[in-house]
């Protein structure tokens, strides 16, 4: 019989994207270990995976003075096997999740993962919010690990001008993990001869977090009351929302008021607040209060945004804001005193001309061959403005300054009537059913962006509205109207749209319902 | 210029005898090639040997004075040609490429120059891709390796072994005359290790001795009646011959105990999964050490009879660690046994899987339920019983946790070539697409989803040839600038000259073998030193007759639009070829930013775009991250609180290649893109007018804002 000698190797797999700093951070390990005597063998895949997609980094140390001892060379292996994993680094809070799901942690492994989000190409490009949830995995790493160190490691790095394999490498030392020195891991770092300031302050902030020596800021920020009492003007406004509406949806009448006032004026405010009211009667007939009055509180966010739509106007005005000024200024990372140039990226075409006009303008110019052709010629192509420079500035500047037009225009009429049948159709379905009103309140998230995107929002939105007077007596007609909006959200092209239409295809006018149903406003 | 330089890690191919080399796998490779006297060496790019290519280029001075002739081949079939140098004379070669693929395209080569046999040593050394990391379909090298009769080495993935077997390799070759397969898999490949080094060996024949002194022998030409004598000779000499030299030189290896009622072969490549298995079932320390015997093939072709006879006569069963399929060790194995009349079981991948990647955990269960059937008292005594989430914890985390696709890079200028596409598509309906090998593959997955086959490497325009017909909807294919110097010169467009073909094909010309690691290729717009450069892809089509030709700079999505749909519909008839170009943005990066950060450091005036988004204005529809899928645009919570959905959003990693501005103007999308051309070291002038602008623009804002402020809410 062989007798079986105890000693092991240190097993470190880091799960990263690739180009997400795992190959630098994998070589300070290599010559970390290398330094203090450590038989290291290292290995990756690089390749396609290295082109966005995830990949996985695995390190072997072996104390050299034990190969010694035993006059052997230890066997390293090349992949991580589960259950065999002393140490688990992962750069992003997803592949945290990976990890675990390949049972690469368990209770004898050092967890370290950077909460941040790098979000996947399956939850960008839903239409509405496809982010995956992370509660989960921060709970599952909570129970599976030995240890879990994480915190946001990529806002960390940031904050000192470094990347993150160097708060990764931080928080390593920090728990302790490896048995090594604090000071070892820094000369690893100087050694490397690269950033190495930038590096050695994102280490000690890793290491810090990692130590429980500073406080990981991962607490969402709590949003501090108005410093100032609100303005005279507005007073009116203030007080009727809280005589008239319940405190559950004094936030969002709030956030709606502000953004009407903002849009159109205190008078359309008030307009909001007389709709709203007409709701929140109905939320009360309908037993509301048991509800913590939902259906006010939803209606208050989405009948906001239903009439303070992005009309030519607002886009301009917004556009020429000073504190849209500063935040581009802080997106793009501009020095204090840099000059920054902006241009915009517009592309009006006839219809948004036409329907800031006044109504019958308006439509003439929809209607008239001749102006759509010389319209085209002008328009209906993509326009660079700049707003840093006089003529791009003061044009939109001019053209924001336009909004008291904007209540005898094309589009505020067709607005304002869609709103109104919305208004009515909440209303009648809070009579029977509650959820279904609410449903229907939210129904206002499909119509959304410019051009060919409100168009086709606004398409399913009402295909939806004119199924929901057909199954309004259901039992079930809540959880149909939801499942509808979802498959709505679902894809550009409609396939889960028309998939959803047609389990209501008893109806033989279902399935070509997409394309019948007019847009807002009727283009000839 | 290749993605990753070697330049600082060539040095250490210098090293002399009994330093000890520190790197990784394909490093390790190019010490012991130069370590073994080679004359010339060849191949073509692709994971997992890009880097050794990338190597060798870095290398060229070392190899110069060396007396080695070094090419970056135009194909993998080209590098195996290049073996022929060595059937007439005493001159050691190798060459290297990824497979299976590579050895597909090589292997009318390699049948030729096995049926010929060798004078001088000839290596090949395949990456091969199989398993996690891998772009291709999974297949075995293995079946090459017979069919032309080459001998396949898979040593143990430690530098030591692996350099060991490239030397051993280039003797049995010569002890032969057969060429001879060395097979890294992809993690053995990057390995990071040590071995001690050699001194690196001059050939003492060299290529030019050959050259000025030609030998002919027609003996060694497969032609009648050569090539009837030459397959003898593959069964009567050099199969004897190498069988005698394997055994002579213990190629294979033997661990373990010796009194076992069973035992393990495995593939040497394996050898350290197969032992970690057994250390987690606690029948093995991390030396090696354990009562199991195991044999280990570090030659897995030929298979040696009585080596195996003799392992498994003893022993009631055996068991067969043998990756991918079909079971060729298996099979052969099983024939040996029974020509032997040798009873033992054999066990493989009855126990193992028959199909995927034999990771750690697949061989520790394996191996388990092989010990279970055959030596039950040693699984009872281990502890380990394998990890594993609870099965709720596995589901949340199914349905949690989203793939990551690889995708085009941020700033890729291969990306707008589809998004103008998929806007075609909008207008005249869906088109088949036939896609090739390169980056532009990405096109497949999403957000693009366009392409529907996928034939190999520069045959995009070939996998569209049967739809030649007369139709109101034409085909497009694709074809990369590395795939169209690989073949798609002849087999695509010459093909399409020659058989009147009236489709599409759209080569996207980066100036680059780009999904390989950047390296050069013939219409490369780079100076490089060793090799010819600037040979246009417009000339060389012309010179095939394509008279519908049309170059389109691919960050120009409308002119990308109107050309596509130009050659969708219009009535000429014929071949018609779009040349979609602009510059890999990750080798245009790595050249310009140094550059740029210097010429800022030295004050020059320097003005730098990049794009944002107003969050403001984006209403969450995501329809630009849908036509683009650039890394740096991504999303993030939307500031206002009434708002659901997230808000597009450019991250620092933007490098102003100015795409997402394009998509929404191309597509209508909204109004939030915007373009930020930050000014580095102004002028005077930059200095005044932003002066001047800035005064009156800020008058203009500070009477909004005094206006806004009379309507306050309290907290603005």
């Amino acid at each position: 019989m062989a007798t079986l000698s105890k000693d092991k190797p240190i097993n470190i797999a880091i799960i990263a994207m690739g180009g997400q700093g795992g190959g630098v951070l994998s070589k300070w390990i290599l010559s970390l270990a290398d330094s203090q005597g450590y038989i290291a063998q290292y290995t990756s895949v690089p390749g396609v995976a290295q082109r966005t997609g995830a990949t996985i980094y695995y390190i072997e140390l072996f104390p050299a003075h034990l190969a010694e001892q035993a006059s052997k060379k230890p066997i390293l292996a090349l992949t991580p096997v589960p259950g065999d994993v002393d140490i688990v680094i992962a750069s992003e809070m997803i592949e945290a999740g990976r990890a675990l799901m390949r049972g690469f942690v368990d209770g004898n492994t050092s967890f370290i993962a950077s909460n941040h989000r790098d979000y996947a190409i399956f939850e960008k490009q839903e239409m509405g919010d496809g982010r995956k949830p992370v509660d989960e995995i921060n709970s599952l790493a909570q129970e599976t690990a030995r240890e879990f160190i994480c915190f946001d490691m990529d806002a960390a790095a940031r904050s000192v001008g470094s990347v993150i394999s160097s708060v990764l490498f931080g928080a390593l030392a920090g728990s302790g993990a490896l048995p090594f020195k604090r000071a070892d891991f820094e000369a690893t770092i100087a050694a490397s001869k690269k950033a190495v300031q930038a590096n050695l302050k994102g280490f000690e902030l890793g290491f810090q977090t990692a130590t429980g020596k500073r406080v990981a800021d991962n607490s969402p920020v709590e949003k501090p009351e108005p410093a100032q009492p609100y303005a005279a003007t507005v007073a009116k406004l203030m007080v009727r929302m809280e005589r008239e509406f319940p405190p559950h949806a004094h936030f969002y009448i709030r956030e709606g008021l502000k953004k009407l006032v903002d849009f159109e004026g205190t008078e359309y405010a008030a307009l909001y607040l007389d709709r709203l009211t007409q709701i929140y009667a109905a939320d009360k007939q309908a037993g509301g209060s048991n509800e913590k009055w939902r259906l006010t509180t939803d209606s208050a966010r989405y009948l906001a945004l239903a009439m303070a739509y992005d009309d030519v106007m607002r886009v301009a005005d917004l556009k020429t804001r000073s504190d849209r000024f500063n935040r581009f200024r802080d997106e793009v990372k501009a020095e204090p005193d840099q000059i920054v140039h902006v241009s915009e990226f517009m592309h009006p075409r006839l219809e948004e001309i036409a329907e800031i006009l006044p109504i019958g303008l308006g439509q003439f110019m929809l209607s008239s061959k001749i102006v759509r052709k010389t319209g085209s010629l002008f328009l209906n192509k993509g326009r660079r403005i700049s707003t840093t420079k006089l003529g791009g500035f003061i044009l939109l500047y001019a053209l924001g300054r336009l909004s008291w037009l904007r209540k005898y225009s094309l589009r505020f009429s067709g607005e304002n009537q869609r709103i109104e049948s919305w208004i009515n159709t909440i209303k009648d379905a809070a009579k029977g059913n509650y959820s279904l009103a609410i449903e229907l309140a939210s129904l206002q998230r499909l119509i959304k962006g410019y051009g060919d995107t409100h168009a086709r929002g606004l398409r399913r939105y009402s295909v939806i509205m004119d199924l929901y007077r057909e199954i309004k007596d259901d039992a079930d007609a809540a959880p149909a109207i939801a499942r509808l909006k979802a498959a709505a959200l679902k894809d550009e092209e409609g396939i889960a749209f028309a998939e959803a239409l047609n389990t209501f295809a008893d109806d033989e006018t279902q399935p070509g319902i997409e394309a019948q149903v007019s847009p807002l406003i009727p283009a000839q | 210029m290749a993605e990753r330089s070697f330049a600082k890690e060539v040095q250490t191919l210098k090293l002399g005898k009994g330093a000890e080399f520190k790197g990784e796998g394909i490093l390790a490779v190019t010490k012991a090639l130069l370590q073994s006297g080679v004359s010339y060496v060849g191949g073509y790019q692709g994971a997992p040997i890009s880097h050794l290519m990338d190597v060798l280029a870095d290398a060229e001075e070392i190899l110069t004075e060396l007396d080695i002739h070094f090419e970056a081949s135009a194909s993998e079939a080209t590098a195996a040609a290049m073996l022929a140098a060595s059937v007439n004379y005493p001159l050691r070669g190798a060459v290297t490429w990824k497979s299976t693929v590579g050895t597909n395209v090589a292997s009318d080569a390699l049948a030729s120059v096995s049926s010929s046999g060798v004078m001088g040593g000839a290596l090949v050394i395949v990456g091969e891709d199989y398993g996690e990391g891998s772009s291709i379909m999974q297949e075995r090298t293995h079946a090459f390796a017979m069919k032309s009769q080459m001998w396949l080495l898979d040593p143990r993935p430690n530098l030591t072994s692996i350099t060991d077997m490239v030397e051993k390799g280039f003797e049995l070759s010569e002890a032969s005359s057969t060429p001879v397969m060395l097979e890294l898999r992809i993690r053995a490949c990057h390995v990071h290790g040590s071995f001690e080094a050699k001194d690196n060996v001059r050939p003492n024949f060299k290529l030019r001795d050959a050259m000025e002194n030609p030998v002919r022998d027609y003996d060694r030409v497969v032609l009648p009646p050569s090539n009837f004598v030459h397959e003898k000779e593959k069964v009567e000499q050099r199969w004897p011959a190498a069988i005698d030299f394997i055994r002579k030189n213990k190629l294979n290896e033997f661990f373990g105990g010796h009194t076992a009622s069973h035992g393990i072969i495995v593939q040497g490549g394996l050898y350290n999964t197969l032992m970690r298995a057994l250390a987690i079932l606690g029948l093995a320390d991390h030396y090696g050490e354990t009562d199991i015997p195991i044999y280990c093939l570090n030659v897995t072709y030929p298979l040696l009879s009585d080596e195996v006879a003799g392992f498994c006569v003893d022993k009631k069963a055996v068991l067969i660690v043998e990756e991918g399929q079909p079971e060729y060790l298996e099979q052969a194995i099983c024939t040996i046994l029974r020509r032997e009349d040798v009873t033992t079981k054999v066990r493989g991948k009855d126990m193992l899987p028959l199909a995927g990647e034999y990771t750690g955990q697949v061989v520790c269960d394996g191996v388990r339920k092989f010990l279970q059937a055959h030596a039950p008292e040693l699984v009872e005594t281990s502890t380990v019983t394998g990890f594993a989430l609870p099965e709720d914890a596995q589901r949340t985390l199914i349905e949690t946790v989203p793939n990551r696709p690889s995708g085009f890079c941020t700033g890729c200028p291969e990306r707008p070539v589809f998004t103008a596409m998929k806007l075609v598509q909008r207008q005249l309906g869906n088109i088949h697409v036939s896609c090739d090998i390169g980056c532009h593959l990405f096109s497949i997955l999403p957000p693009f989803n366009i392409g529907n086959t996928t034939m190999g490497y520069g045959l995009g325009w070939s996998g569209a040839s049967a739809f030649n017909t007369e139709t109101s909807q034409r085909t497009i294919s694709i074809m990369g600038d590395g795939g169209f110097w690989h073949n798609g010169l002849t087999s695509g467009v010459g093909n399409a000259v020659f058989n009147k073909n009236d489709n599409i094909l759209v080569i996207v010309d980066n100036g680059y073998s780009a999904a390989t690691g950047g390296q050069d290729i013939l219409s490369s717009r780079a100076e490089n030193s060793s090799k010819s450069t600037k040979n246009p892809i417009s000339k060389a089509i012309a010179g095939l007759g394509i008279n519908w030709q049309r170059t389109v700079i691919t960050y120009d999505i409308g002119a990308m639009m109107r050309t596509l749909t130009e050659a969708m519909t219009t009535p000429e008839k014929g071949p018609k070829v779009i040349i979609a170009e602009s510059e890999c943005m990750l080798n245009r990066e790595r050249r310009e930013k140094p550059i740029r950060n210097q010429r800022i450091a030295e004050g020059k005036r320097i003005v730098r775009a990049r794009f944002g988004i107003d969050s403001d204005t984006c209403t969450g529809d995501h329809a630009c991250i849908r036509l683009s899928g650039c890394p740096s645009l991504t999303i993030k919570d939307n500031p206002d609180p009434l708002r659901e959905d997230p808000v597009a959003y450019v991250n620092n990693d933007c490098v102003g290649c100015g795409v997402c501005g394009e998509v929404s103007h191309a597509a209508v999308l909204c109004p939030s893109f915007y373009r930020a051309d930050l000014v580095y070291n102004p002028t005077v002038w930059d200095r005044f007018t932003n002066r001047f602008r800035g005064l009156i623009i800020g008058f203009l804002q500070h009477r909004i804002e005094k206006r806004r402020a009379k309507f306050s809410f309290g907290d603005l």
